[in-house]
């Protein structure tokens, strides 16, 4: 009898426990659709393309879930942006090493799909900030944004924009809140001098 | 613009990026959409790789259990003898007989002496032939 009340009891946790899991999955849907868009947008800064910006983010949610949706709900956003943060490193660091490349067989005809400059963000084009003000401001904030080098510009969208106080940024980044301070400062006084005449 | 109106011109940025991530296209949204939704997928899929074998060992937990209580609960089986003819000459349904034997003591007594009754019942054909 005992053995069957043992068993009756494992089968209800293992029913609670499904309905704990799919209660977890929601919450993460609910979490990943609230950053997705603001995570694509700062792809799209990082990167100046919308297909690398879109794969980056997918990575990321990818690496989010396999590493840290076990965690509690209240540490999602600083880890979330942090395998963003690792994902727009590498990807800058794989440009980086093709550049190098590039300059060293500069020699040879380079084709067009490999040439760093032209896959370069055009910041005279009107991105999609630019788009959406529809004005001069949109414009110049979002060619400050992508002129702005990428630990300042992700210190200034993480604690600015995203709002996330300064310990969970430094979390975000993988540094020191004193970094973080120093990120930032840096940034609003890049964007401060480039947007000056614009919302004076 | 010094570091005191700082707050105005933020508000104004943070207004244009709330809005340029709002914004985005159908497609763009269609893209982000799969990409959670393969996100989830992958932690569906890791997951059903411990609950299928956690599943299955509950199950057959359950059986095996039932198994035993049901065997606990069931009336010994009574033994059974190899030789059919010898089980034939056992009556086995005189348990009724053989329990009222033990429950009465003189009934004990009486069997304990049945050698001497059976020497007595020789001796009384005897003495009559």
């Amino acid at each position: 009898m005992h053995q069957l009340l043992t068993a009756i009891n494992e089968q209800s946790w293992t029913a609670r426990r499904v309905d704990t899991v799919k209660a977890d999955e929601r919450a993460l849907d609910q979490f990943l659709k609230a950053v997705e868009r603001r995570a694509l947008r700062m792809a799209d800064m990082a990167t100046g393309n919308r297909e690398e910006a879109l794969d980056l983010v997918q990575d990321a949610m990818f690496g989010f879930v396999r590493h840290y949706a076990a965690k509690p709900s209240a540490e999602w956003a600083p880890l979330f942006y942090r395998v963003l943060d690792s994902r727009l490193n590498d990807w800058h660091r794989r440009r980086q090493v093709r550049s190098r490349w590039m300059s060293f067989f500069s020699s040879a005809p380079a084709d067009d799909e490999m040439d760093p400059v032209a896959q370069a963000p055009d910041l005279q084009e009107p991105g999609p900030l630019a788009r959406v003000a529809g004005n001069e401001i949109g414009q110049a904030l979002e060619a400050a944004l992508v002129r702005l080098p990428l630990r300042q510009r992700q210190a200034f969208l993480l604690r600015m924009w995203e709002g996330l106080d300064v310990a969970a940024t430094a979390v975000a980044m993988r540094c020191s809140e004193g970094s973080v301070k120093t990120h930032l400062s840096r940034a609003l006084a890049h964007l401060r001098r480039d947007l000056e005449a614009h919302y004076e | 613009m010094n570091n005191e109106n700082d707050s105005a011109w933020l508000t104004q940025a943070t207004t244009a990026l709330d809005e340029s991530a709002r914004d985005l296209d159908a497609a763009t949204l269609s893209r982000l959409n799969r990409a959670r939704q393969a996100a989830l997928q992958q932690k569906r899929s890791r997951r059903l790789s411990w609950m299928l074998p956690a599943g299955l060992a509950s199950a057959c937990a359950m059986v095996l259990a039932i198994g035993v209580w049901h065997g606990a609960v069931r009336e010994p089986e009574l033994p059974t003898l190899p030789n059919a003819e010898l089980a034939h000459s056992v009556n086995w349904s005189n348990g009724a007989d053989d329990l009222e034997m033990v429950a009465n003591e003189d009934n004990i007594e009486l069997y304990q002496d049945l050698d001497f009754y059976a020497w007595l019942d020789t001796q009384n054909q005897e003495h009559d032939g």
